[in-house]
């Protein structure tokens, strides 16, 4: 059996395994809250069979903020493995160069200008898109400078925060805790309206995203490669990264800006499963769903102090992940 | 003391100075005055200039007159000194970590005040900033050893780990600050003033408090200064020409702690003041740290005063944070200094 087909089972298998991890984890989270529903109860309900106040509660209260999870996860996930790739640095995820920060900031001038929520997806692509024609201007010269994209990236972000930052001290109480939300990640009071908007232009983004797959592993042959192969290196990796925001940013819109799952999850991956191939790309999908939402199951349930956002609990988790990684790795590696 | 002279000498030669020391010396302290001058002049209320004269004078004791000593020349003194110590902490991070975007910011400090403060404010009900005060102070001080104690290697502190080290220890504090300021609106509303970062409303017995740290941070800034110079040809070159790398890098970095953690202890977090200062300076006075520090400390009290008069007069009759007023400024700058560094 050749290494290819190896690898390629391997991570089918890890599909298969994170399936079951992620089903189990829907089946959990629908069942845990006030009212304790049976764990296959509460998958039956799902698709309305059951008893009605059973159904009420699982499929209008708990499912809508289930699905957010699972979409800006696994959108953020896909998203942080492409602009790594893209741009050949393993600290070049959307959270890091600030696109989803940009896009929260979109989200929070709609709430300060007093538009309804609907708009909310809109101005988060907006914001995202601004904060990449914004890195795109001043780092993109002849060919991408990694080192120059993420310091670029964190400018943008204290501009951003400081922004953010004048919302909260400016705004009346209330707002100001709605401003506050939006910029720390959180997944509280989705509806299926938003789920549905969102999730459905992340399909649509995210198929794009499946289908130019192979260009960017033309791409990872290098740019005079990828030329002799007939791919315009500087405009596919271009079409790509913008890809690649539009998806964090949709993403951001749903969930606000999750920290460290664009940035990790593609580490795990390329650790369990090697080389990247189509098929890793869904399990970077499936293993970005699975950890916010376990993330936000943790704040939502297991926590002491009620009312915490989920992406508390994924810096939590992933900082110390990737302290570790920079311990065992060489430091050429990472910057 | 502990280093040599004579080992940094070799480090500035003199055609690098693009500008006579004594007009850029007369140039930085002539700006100083001209910004206070302006501090105590301009605010909220518009008070005549002879009377504000005449205040300084001590002959006049109206109301505008106690605006004028009671109010902007406290808040004068807390922007110079807190300036002029995030001045100095900026270039002694950046020297102490050979990295030209190490500042008290990206090393984890002001985080680490700020989610001290935030916990002090959530669990003990606190509600005036005299009594952050010591929180932030320690804050401060356990994250800059937290982030110094990740980037340790056998032997030696690696510098672009200490850099990655403050700025994901800065996400997670972050985060957890965000995350107990949601989960309570009492913590909020007492917190997000102080996070904006201001030298408003400050009483002097504030300053006072945190002064003794600052004088010995600027001690320890002064000491290491020369060996800074030799750490900036490398730690190889360093240690071959004599100079305990690893004791310049520990007082450097306890002055970097002490003054960070005063200034951001008086007025808050306020960001790119210690980055910015630096990079203004080292173009007209080259990188000699024996100039540099004693620049830093002008420069980033005269950006600080600036920023506080900036944000007075640009939302009159309220104001803008001076913190929110140095990052509106500062972001271009970072992005622009980005630029030439990776050129």
């Amino acid at each position: 059996m050749s290494a290819l087909v190896m690898a390629r089972r391997r991570t089918l298998t890890w599909c298969g395994i994170v399936s079951v991890l992620l089903v189990v984890l829907v089946g959990v989270a629908l069942s845990t809250g006030r009212l304790h529903v049976p764990f296959f109860d509460a998958l039956r309900a799902l698709f309305g069979v059951g008893d009605s106040p059973t159904v009420l509660v699982v499929r209008q209260f708990r499912a809508p903020r289930v699905f957010a999870a699972l979409v800006a996860g696994a959108a953020l996930a896909v998203a942080g493995s492409m602009t790594q790739r893209l741009l050949r640095n393993p600290l070049a995820s959307p959270d890091v160069i600030g696109v989803t920060g940009g896009a929260s900031c979109g989200a929070v001038l709609v709430l300060a200008g007093g538009l309804p929520a609907a708009w909310t997806p809109v101005a988060a692509v907006a914001g995202g898109l601004f904060v990449a024609a914004l890195i795109g201007a001043s780092a993109w010269r002849s060919r991408v400078a990694v080192t120059r994209l993420v310091l670029v990236g964190v400018a943008v972000q204290q501009g951003l925060a400081a922004v953010v930052n004048l919302m909260i001290v400016r705004f009346p109480q209330e707002l100001a805790g709605q401003a506050l939300q939006w910029t720390s990640g959180s997944l509280y009071g989705r509806t299926w309206t938003e789920v549905w908007v969102a999730g459905g232009a992340i399909a649509v983004v995210g198929a794009g995203a499946a289908v130019m797959h192979r260009r960017i592993a033309v791409l990872d042959l290098g740019d005079e490669s990828a030329g002799g192969l007939g791919l315009d290196p500087r405009r596919a990796r271009l079409g790509l990264v913008l890809l690649a925001v539009v998806l964090a940013s949709l993403a951001a819109a749903l969930s606000g800006p999750i920290g460290f799952v664009a940035l990790l999850v593609p580490h795990v991956v390329r650790r369990v499963a090697g080389p990247p191939t189509a098929a890793t790309l869904a399990l970077t999908a499936l293993v970005g769903a699975v950890l916010l939402l376990g993330a936000d199951y943790i704040a939502l349930n297991l926590l002491p102090v009620h009312g915490l956002p989920a992406g508390a609990v994924t810096a939590t988790l992933g900082a110390p992940w990737l302290l570790w990684l920079m311990a065992r790795s060489e430091q050429r590696t990472l910057t | 003391m502990l280093i040599s002279d004579r080992s940094a000498a070799p480090v500035t030669p003199a055609a690098r100075r693009r500008v006579p020391l004594p007009v850029a010396v007369g140039g930085g302290v002539v700006a100083l005055v001209v910004c206070c001058a302006l501090s105590l002049a301009l605010g909220a209320r518009s008070i005549p200039l002879s009377t504000v004269l005449r205040a300084l004078a001590g002959s006049d004791h109206g109301p505008d007159a106690d605006v004028v000593t009671g109010l902007r020349v406290p808040r004068t003194e807390i922007g110079v000194v807190v300036g002029g110590a995030l001045g100095v902490a900026g270039a002694v991070a950046q020297g102490v970590t050979r990295n030209a975007l190490a500042s008290a910011t990206t090393l984890g400090v002001n985080a680490g005040a700020g989610f001290a403060v935030v916990t002090a404010i959530f669990v003990l009900h606190l509600a005036r900033p005299v009594e952050f005060m010591w929180f932030a102070l320690v804050g401060a001080a356990g994250a800059a050893v937290l982030v110094h104690a990740l980037a340790r290697r056998p032997g030696d502190v690696d510098p672009v780990r200490l850099v990655l080290a403050g700025t994901v220890l800065t996400a997670v504090l972050a985060s957890w600050t965000t995350a107990l300021m949601l989960a309570s609106q009492r913590t909020l509303d007492e917190a997000r003033f102080w996070l904006a970062g201001s030298i408003g409303g400050r009483d002097l017995a504030v300053l006072v408090r945190v002064l003794p740290f600052v004088v010995v941070g600027l001690v320890l800034a002064a000491v290491v200064a020369p060996g800074l110079n030799a750490l900036a040809l490398g730690d190889e070159a360093a240690r071959a020409l004599g100079v305990p790398v690893a004791r310049v890098r520990g007082l450097g970095g306890a002055s970097v702690v002490l003054l960070a953690a005063a200034s951001v202890a008086v007025a808050g977090p306020v960001p790119f003041v210690g980055l910015a200062a630096p990079h203004l300076v080292r173009p007209v006075l080259g990188t000699d740290h024996r100039r540099l520090l004693p620049a830093c400390f002008v420069v980033g009290a005269t950006l600080l005063v600036a920023a506080d008069v900036l944000g007075r007069l640009a939302a009159r009759p309220s104001e803008l944070e001076t913190g929110i007023v140095t990052a509106f400024l500062g972001a271009p700058l970072l992005a622009v200094l980005a630029r030439k560094a990776a050129r």
